[in-house]
């Protein structure tokens, strides 16, 4: 792939190149998100683009603070207002802009088209309900059905996480954190959503339960075609059960692709210093590479690229100006200068070339 | 082990005991292991197998329930208060969360400082001051913050003045339990990276406790696999991954998800969830996770047997379980 070809296929302004497509489920344009102190303005999301199609699963990976939480609270309009903000953007959920729909509305959409795993399962359980009573509930809700009915299907939801029926009548407290993961999962599937929000669903588990859930979450995504937006740190992670990943920093996105494309030939600098970051199983290397310095404060963002103060190919244009997303071949997208050609950086090229 | 005037830390037949209201609860359980000088032991294991305890029980932050732990030759577990006060200042522990173990209203400096203080290892302001400023720099924290409270800084930094911290009184060992678990990747490789350069230059011993096996693999000389208060398998870092004996540090390796296209995650190598530590059954305590096990594995205690190469593991199938094609 050559320098000249990505630059005839730059992304026109205003919208990402993929947003056409016809199996469109979930798709969102500009969206900036704010939060609002008494001192500063923190840049939460700053001009997110993202779609995912019928049936996909999406990886949205970054670091803390990136954004990545913000921006899957903001498809439900669960932000908090103050001191949130949803400042700019469209949010397209089947033909419907999220950001203009009523409260009542919202309701009806929240559980039951598009519902969401959150990180930590003691939390997201109410400990005083049994874990099927949380379930039925959930049914109820969004569905018209008798009490009995509402406890079969809850029942037949908990067998489908690998839970026994005669779990029903157990509270919280008496399962394992991977036990409540099951739950919430559950929950989260009871009303065959379109599409299911999992905030880092496995991060609070250990390795071998990890492993576990992540097989569950597989399993369930084939069998029952639900999109997935999958909110998560571990590029690992991304790579065993998403289709798609979308690299995030700082509020944006800086690269995406299927799996193959980025996790094979990584084209942003960042990207390539996440993956320098993680210690590798295969090869003993005596020193890591990290990525220098921190993530900026996002009360004060740089101008031009977020990542050049971090970037060791950096030059002064990357912090003159906002770089667009520009086509890396295929479904590849990279927010990155060098790979306009705008100036030249044979080490940078090097790297993507040699790939993983 | 093949000197033994290299061995810096010996650890003999360790248990620790805690009493609940449903019973005893073993969270080390008769552990053997010894670190040679300039080495680093990564302990691996589970949430709730016990290997936190190893690392207070080692600091006589806990009262072993039995056993020996020979630091330099002396028994840790029957110093009295004022012999341990004196040890501090060879042996070092950094802590998992750099947000609830640097006291909030002291400033970066005074952090650092402290035990200096405690320890009179300084005479007078202007060298505290000094050799603090030194310390800061060591661990790459930038002089400004001298005056900065914790609450200002990101985690990569207070994990530093962790670092600092536990270097100030020029340890010959630290304890790391999971030093690198709370920070983001970005953050997590510049403070293992720091931490290998000092062991270099100062020659420190580490042991390394942490769950997560790739940072172990990169971090650790030799490693040992911890589960439910036992060590399952030892070996040195690169013979274990290469020569996997027991089922669970099988099953640990399969978990990890493989961060790469190519590579897809193979089935879960074991059944159900942690077992409760509290009143285990004698037997293999992974019996009734593993997919291999047999009558035998249960009844009686299995110790760590030797496999040749430094290599031991306690399961009584090890060796014959190559052949399965399931296993590796």
């Amino acid at each position: 792939m050559d320098d000249k070809k990505k630059l005839e296929t730059a992304a026109p302004e205003g919208s990402a190149p993929y947003a056409q497509a016809p199996d469109t489920l979930l798709d969102i344009r500009d969206l900036r998100v704010e939060y609002h102190t008494d001192e500063d303005v923190v840049y939460a999301v700053n001009g997110l683009d993202l779609t995912i199609g019928k049936g996909e699963s999406l990886g949205l990976v970054g670091e803390t603070g990136a954004g990545k939480t913000t921006t899957a609270l903001s498809v439900l309009r669960l932000i908090a207002d103050p001191p949130g903000k949803i400042v700019d953007g469209e949010i397209w959920f089947e033909g419907e802009n999220m950001l203009r729909a009523k409260p009542g509305r919202l309701r009806e959409i929240r559980g039951s088209k598009i519902s969401v795993i959150f990180q930590d399962p003691m939390t997201s359980l109410n400990p005083v309900y049994s874990v099927g009573d949380q379930i039925a509930e959930v049914i109820h809700q969004h569905e018209k059905c008798s009490r009995e009915e509402g406890r079969k299907k809850a029942g037949d939801m908990l067998e489908m996480v690998g839970i026994p029926r005669a779990r029903y009548d157990e509270y919280p407290h008496q399962f394992s954190g991977g036990m409540k993961q099951r739950v919430v999962i559950a929950m989260s599937i009871a009303c065959s959503p379109e599409l299911i929000l999992a905030d880092e669903p496995t991060t609070a588990l250990d390795v071998t339960i990890q492993a576990q859930v992540l097989e569950l979450m597989s399993e369930l995504k084939e069998k029952l075609r639900t999109s997935l937006l999958l909110i998560t740190h571990d590029l690992g992670v991304v790579a065993q059960v998403c289709d798609r990943v979308a690299i995030m920093y700082a509020g944006e996105i800086v690269e995406s692709g299927t799996i193959a494309e980025v996790f094979d030939h990584p084209h942003h600098p960042y990207t390539i210093g996440l993956f320098g970051s993680i210690p590798s199983l295969d090869e003993t290397a005596e020193k890591l590479k990290p990525i220098r310095g921190q993530m900026p404060d996002p009360t004060v963002l740089p101008e031009g690229c977020a990542f050049a103060p971090r970037c060791p190919y950096a030059v002064e244009t990357c912090r003159a100006q906002r770089v667009e997303m520009t086509s890396a071949g295929g479904t590849h997208l990279v927010r990155c200068l060098a790979h306009q050609g705008v100036f030249q950086a044979p080490e940078l090229m090097e790297e993507v070339r040699h790939g993983r | 082990m093949a000197d033994k005037n290299d061995v810096i830390l010996e650890v003999r037949n360790l248990k620790k005991y805690f009493k609940s209201p449903t019973g005893t609860l073993h969270a080390v359980d008769g552990v053997n292991f010894s670190i040679r000088k300039g080495e680093t032991l990564g302990l691996v294991g589970e949430s709730g197998c016990g290997k936190s305890t190893i690392g207070r029980l080692i600091l006589g932050l806990h009262q072993a329930t039995s056993g020996e732990i020979l630091f330099n030759g002396r028994n840790i577990c029957e110093m009295n208060k004022k012999q341990l006060h004196a040890l501090r200042s060879d042996l070092q522990i950094i802590f998992q969360d750099p947000f609830s173990s640097l006291n909030p209203r002291m400033s970066i400096g005074e952090i650092i400082g402290e035990p200096l203080l405690i320890h009179n290892k300084v005479h007078g302001k202007a060298e505290l001051n000094a050799e603090v400023a030194r310390l800061m720099d060591v661990v790459g924290l930038s002089a400004r913050l001298f005056n900065a409270y914790p609450h200002e800084l990101d985690g990569g930094r207070r994990q530093r003045v962790g670092i600092a911290r536990a270097l100030s009184l020029k340890p010959q060992f630290i304890v790391c339990d999971e030093p690198v678990s709370s920070l983001d990747v970005s953050i997590q490789a510049q403070v293992l990276n720091l931490l290998k350069d000092l062991q270099a230059e100062f020659g420190l011993t580490y042991l390394f406790i942490t769950h997560d096996l790739s940072v172990v693999k990169f971090f650790s000389d030799k490693i040992a696999v911890m589960y439910l208060g036992q060590l399952v398998e030892t070996a040195d870092s690169t013979e274990l991954f290469q020569n996997t004996l027991h089922p669970y540090s099988q099953a640990l390796l399969s978990a990890i998800p493989a961060p790469s296209s190519r590579q897809k995650m193979q089935r879960v190598k074991l059944i159900g969830e942690l077992q409760s530590p509290i009143d285990p059954e004698p037997g293999c305590r992974f019996a009734k996770r593993c997919l291999y096990a047999k009558e035998r594995c249960t009844g009686q205690d299995l110790a760590l047997r030797d496999f040749g190469k430094g290599h031991f593991c306690a399961c009584c199938q090890a060796g014959e379980l190559a052949g399965n094609p399931n296993f590796n």
